[in-house]
């Protein structure tokens, strides 16, 4: 009796030690294809809701704080200006970084009513994370392909890259930002003086829609 | 006369040596790198050509796409597009041949056949319904895969034709000359149907990236460095061929 429960255990243990390689591989593909899913439903109910502007806004900002990691995309795209960067400079950049993010959503909310989304597959994407693809329809258009970079690398899923139709957008907007600071001879202050123009800019359009 | 004929060449060096992005001192390597992975070295007049561009294509391009969208309807269009791509398969398939891949020119020819017979000259996209998705190549691509990297060279801004890089710019009379329908014809008729191609195919892709364009443009706070860096993604997703295939729909789906 006594051996027959201990090959029981063995082979319990020997199925656990079996089964947990796959499980590690599947389980960040299918966490952060879970994560996608409720991030974006929850997006989606603010999106869709008839709240105020700036009410929606606050929600969008919140859910954003909670599933972006703003302040490592923030760094990623300033590049090797980060490490030279004041800390004030840092702080400010941060704050203008996360501020657009935000705006460029609050700026577009009436195109932005009553989109469908839908996951298609997570793919695994060694250290960098898992590549969630999701299928995003606006009204009147046809649907294209937006995938998500989700990293595990703090411990929960946070969404790092958008890339759509092959672009990554913190390569773009990387690319776009190091020659705003080459033209401005350098300065980090060139980049911080048109982040704000067109965050206000952005303040302007949804004041204009609202 | 004499003299001019001397004087325009140093013209043209003159604005070329005044249109170099200038190198960063040794003393800032990473600014040098950066310089050096950018790959633009003649950034302003690229800048300069960007200007052009962005009139021209204010002044006639935009607003010819946008009357096409206005004055051709949805279905009519979706069939135009699919006529244009499909007189752009033979090209993909010999660029696919050229790339050694034998499989894919093959499926590339049944594209070309079925489309061309059962759907109307190209009008309907049935092979696509069968399964056979389309795929685009030109020789562009073939030189990438040729030479093992996906790095094209210095970046290049055509005047008209947007961005390129060195290798695309010197890859397009040889997909002028890939391109069956090059060498079908001749006459006034067939000119005039070429360059008709040539100029709804270049309306039918401005129509589509409207909405894109726009809302690049207002998002970006350098628009030039911004197309640059999508352009060079894009075509290195495309020499990958990793791109998902693109079909046109004929009426919206809801």
């Amino acid at each position: 009796m006594r051996a027959h429960c201990r090959t029981l255990l063995g082979a319990f243990v020997a199925c656990l030690f079996a089964a947990s390689p796959s499980l590690a591989n599947d389980a960040p593909a299918s966490a952060a294809a879970a994560f996608i899913e409720a991030r974006g439903a929850a997006l989606k109910e603010v999106l869709d809701s008839d709240l105020p502007a700036s009410e929606k806004r606050e929600r969008v900002a919140s859910i954003l704080r909670d599933a972006v990691d703003v302040q490592g995309v923030g760094q990623f795209v300033l590049g090797r200006h980060w490490r030279t960067a004041s800390e004030a400079n840092r702080t400010e950049y941060l704050r203008l970084f996360e501020a657009t993010l935000i705006r460029n959503l609050s700026a577009r909310f009436g195109e932005l009513k009553g989109l469908r989304f839908s996951v298609v597959r997570a793919q695994p994407r060694g250290e960098d994370g898992v590549m969630v693809n999701t299928l995003v329809e606006f009204p009147g258009q046809a649907p294209a392909q937006l995938d998500w970079l989700v990293s595990f690398a703090s411990g929960r899923p946070l969404i790092v890259d958008l890339v759509a139709e092959g672009t990554s957008l913190r390569i773009t907007q990387r690319s776009e930002y190091s020659a705003v600071i080459q033209r401005g001879g350098g300065r980090l202050d060139s980049l911080l003086d048109a982040m704000r123009r067109q965050l206000s800019a952005l303040e302007q359009k949804e004041l204009a829609q609202n | 006369m004499q003299r001019l004929r001397l004087v325009a060449p140093l013209f043209g060096l003159a604005l070329i040596v005044s249109g170099c992005a200038t190198l960063p001192p040794e003393s800032d390597p990473e600014a040098r790198a950066e310089f050096f992975e950018r790959n633009d070295p003649i950034e302003p007049l690229n800048r300069a050509v960007f200007a052009f561009n962005e009139a021209f294509d204010h002044l006639l391009f935009r607003p010819a796409a946008e009357a096409y969208r206005i004055f051709v309807p949805r279905p009519i269009r979706t069939g135009i597009g699919n006529v244009l791509d499909n007189l752009l398969v033979p090209r993909t398939a010999a660029n696919q041949l050229l790339q050694g891949r034998p499989d894919d020119a093959a499926q590339s020819v049944v594209r070309f056949i079925i489309n061309s017979t059962l759907g109307v000259f190209g009008i309907f996209d049935v092979a696509s319904d069968m399964g056979i998705e389309p795929r685009f190549e030109d020789f562009g691509q073939t030189l990438a895969v040729w030479a093992g990297t996906t790095k094209g060279g210095p970046f290049l801004m055509l005047p008209i034709l947007g961005p390129s890089t060195l290798r695309d710019t010197f890859a397009l009379p040889f997909d002028v000359a890939l391109d069956p329908w090059t060498w079908v014809g001749q006459g006034d008729q067939v000119r005039a149907l070429r360059v008709g191609r040539t100029a709804t195919q270049a309306v039918d892709a401005r129509e589509q990236f409207i909405e894109a364009g726009d809302a690049l443009r207002a998002q970006s706070l350098d628009f030039y460095a911004a197309l640059r860096s999508i352009y060079l993604q894009r075509r290195e997703r495309d020499i990958r061929n990793e791109g998902a295939p693109q079909v046109r729909r004929f009426f919206d789906e809801r």
